[in-house]
């Protein structure tokens, strides 16, 4: 069913539509919505490079993790990064989201890592890294009609820096820019007010919510009886996927998380 | 709808003689009211909120009919939207139904072709009938039938007839509420005459991206105002709005304000037990619920017989709605719901095309 997923950020927008949009949501009773969003990275990288996908560049905001973590990620399910600079871009939101080092670049990023990724040193001013995302596209898929995805590793992060209205804002524009395909972002759903999940859902096409194996497991006092359910918890996940069809009817998908994609940690 | 009759009572408003309107698509009506024809009985002078379905886009399958049809009966219309570029809506409205359409339809019954007019008008037919008809033959039939699948001609959206706002940027609803106003006050209306009509459509009025989104007594305000401007105008006003992103409170602020209260909801796909449940469901997109019908100047409520509706897109091109009747359980055949999914005659009686 993840691949479900992928194929239709795949498969990008029609003329004149919005880019499909899919919000991974994830709590700590089931805390592997890291897993999946690199699970579609990942997917959508392959897609990409085998040339099968609308979207010819990828742009990834990285909040949570710094640009050599995806390198390093890529690295190791097998995409060469030497002709990485051609359709992948890291927008670095991680190393120093306020500019407090701004006179000096990190040493411990890799060249490598340095030279797929450029700063966004003020993660409040949002109009800003709307700007700078589109720039980076555009650099990646050149003049003309092609279009490029997109990946913010949370809007969890995102909304700590910036009112929602504005985080709406910007999802809701970079969804309607003619040149994005598709974009997606994480969202850990128990840090936030559910006003905010609820605005994420409704700038969605796509809602996937990773939730606990043993729902009735979770908040419990933990004792013989419900260990092995809480074990369980750690190692399973059930995976519900709601798609907001083009007809107007939404198509409800569940399954239980895949071992492999646990393994990508 | 459709079926129910004109009450009157001592609450009723003495109607003085009025001479039948002269403007196109507008009527007298009931009660010293006079109907701006939009194809749904008792919008006409009231607000209109539709509350949205998160997940699916049917309250702008509702806004398109709406605004193609005031833009073909050359009523002025001001659209705001928290789009970046609300101008490029327009290119998704929908042309009338063509003649050919018309005429495959002329074989049904009498009783349907006097709904598909609009239908609030069928009451009143007897007395108005010569006038009504002189208009049909001078002007563009009233039209209540439009195809997705054929954009409006570009002339209809010309900048004297069209006016289109951005919500998005700004700060406030001090601008919209100024653009509504500056919109409403050359439509005012004059005892005894009427001047043209005009429609308002405000899409998503709560939409996230919007900065007052978060300002609940300002939205309120808002609507507030927006409600009195319009009782003195000769004009009708939809908002849409999605009560997911509102507080609970506050949805429920914005639904007493509503004179006439809609909403729409998705349908899951590949349902088997909803198919079951439903005749039509295949063809089914969505629902629609009539929450509230506007009832001015008169204390006689309002029943409806039929409370919900399914969405359709008849060939994928025509908006129908069809009263959903489930058959009633019944007791000596042991058949219960689901089994007669329409009442036999619902789909006649009970169609609503606008």
């Amino acid at each position: 069913m993840a691949d479900t997923i992928c194929r239709t950020l795949r498969d990008g927008g029609l003329e004149g539509e919005h880019a499909p949009a899919l919000t991974i949501k994830d709590s700590k009773a089931s805390p592997f919505g890291f897993d999946v969003f690199n699970y579609v990275l990942t997917q959508l990288s392959n897609y990409i490079l085998a040339g099968k996908s609308q979207s010819r560049g990828l742009v990834v905001v990285a909040y949570s993790r710094s640009p050599s973590f995806y390198v390093d990620l890529l690295k190791r399910r097998g995409i060469d990064i030497a002709s990485s600079h051609d359709w992948i871009h890291i927008l670095d939101c991680y190393t120093d989201p306020l500019g407090w080092k701004n006179w000096l670049i990190d040493k411990d990023i890799s060249q490598e890592a340095s030279s797929l990724s450029s700063f966004c040193q003020d993660v409040r001013n949002l109009d800003k890294l709307y700007s700078l995302i589109i720039e980076q596209g555009k650099g990646l898929i050149g003049q003309g009609k092609d279009r490029f995805s997109i990946a913010i590793d949370s809007v969890s992060e995102m909304v700590r820096h910036a009112s929602i209205s504005s985080v709406a804002g910007i999802l809701s524009n970079l969804r309607s820019h003619d040149q994005v395909s598709s974009i997606f972002w994480l969202l850990h759903s128990d840090l936030h007010e559910i006003k905010f999940t609820s605005v994420l859902e409704y700038l969605s096409s796509m809602v996937a919510s990773v939730e606990p194996f043993n729902q009735a497991a979770f908040g419990q006092r933990v004792d013989l009886e419900n260990l092995s359910m809480l074990e369980q918890n750690f190692r399973k996940g059930k995976f519900h996927v709601r798609f907001k069809r083009r007809n107007g009817r939404v198509r409800v998908m569940a399954s239980n998380l895949h071992q492999f994609c646990l393994k990508m940690k | 709808m459709a079926t129910t009759k004109p009450r009157l009572s001592s609450f009723s408003r003495n109607l003085s003689a009025v001479s039948s309107s002269q403007t196109p698509g507008v009527k007298c009506g009931p009660n010293g009211t006079m109907f701006v024809s939009s194809g749904i009985a008792d919008l006409d002078r009231s607000l209109v909120m539709v509350m949205e379905d998160a997940e699916a886009p049917h309250h702008m399958l509702l806004l398109r009919n709406f605004m193609s049809q005031g833009l073909v009966h050359g009523q002025p219309l001001l659209y705001a939207s928290p789009s970046k570029d609300p101008r490029g809506f327009l290119g998704t409205l929908p042309s009338p139904a063509s003649l050919k359409h018309d005429k495959s339809r002329d074989r049904e019954s009498e009783q349907e072709k006097g709904l598909r007019i609009a239908w609030q008008y069928k009451k009143y037919m007897g007395e108005n009938q010569p006038n009504f008809d002189s208009h049909r033959d001078n002007k563009q039939d009233y039209c209540n039938e439009f195809d997705l699948r054929k954009p409006l001609e570009r002339h209809y959206f010309t900048r004297q007839r069209v006016n289109c706002v951005g919500i998005q940027d700004s700060k406030n609803l001090a601008a919209l509420q100024e653009h509504c106003a500056s919109f409403l006050a050359q439509h005012q209306r004059n005892d005894g005459s009427c001047a043209l009509a005009g429609r308002i459509a405000i899409q998503s009025l709560c939409a996230p991206q919007c900065e007052h989104s978060n300002m609940d007594w300002e939205m309120l305000s808002f609507i507030k105002s927006l409600k009195g401007m319009v009782r003195s105008s000769n004009a009708v006003v939809v908002i849409t709005f999605p009560p997911s992103l509102l507080s609970l409170s506050s949805t429920k602020r914005w639904q007493h304000m509503a004179d006439t209260l809609l909403s729409v909801a998705a349908i899951p796909d590949e349902d088997k037990e909803l198919a079951k449940l439903l005749s039509g469901y295949q063809d089914m997109v969505g629902l629609l619920n009539v929450h509230k019908v506007a009832r001015l100047n008169t204390q006689v409520p309002f029943i409806l017989e039929a409370t919900t509706f399914s969405i359709k897109l008849q060939k994928r091109r025509f908006l129908v709605l069809e009263c959903l009747n489930q058959a009633p359980v019944d007791g000596s055949s042991g058949s219960s719901y689901g089994t007669s999914g329409s009442c036999s005659g619902s789909s006649k009686a009970g169609t609503l095309d606008f």
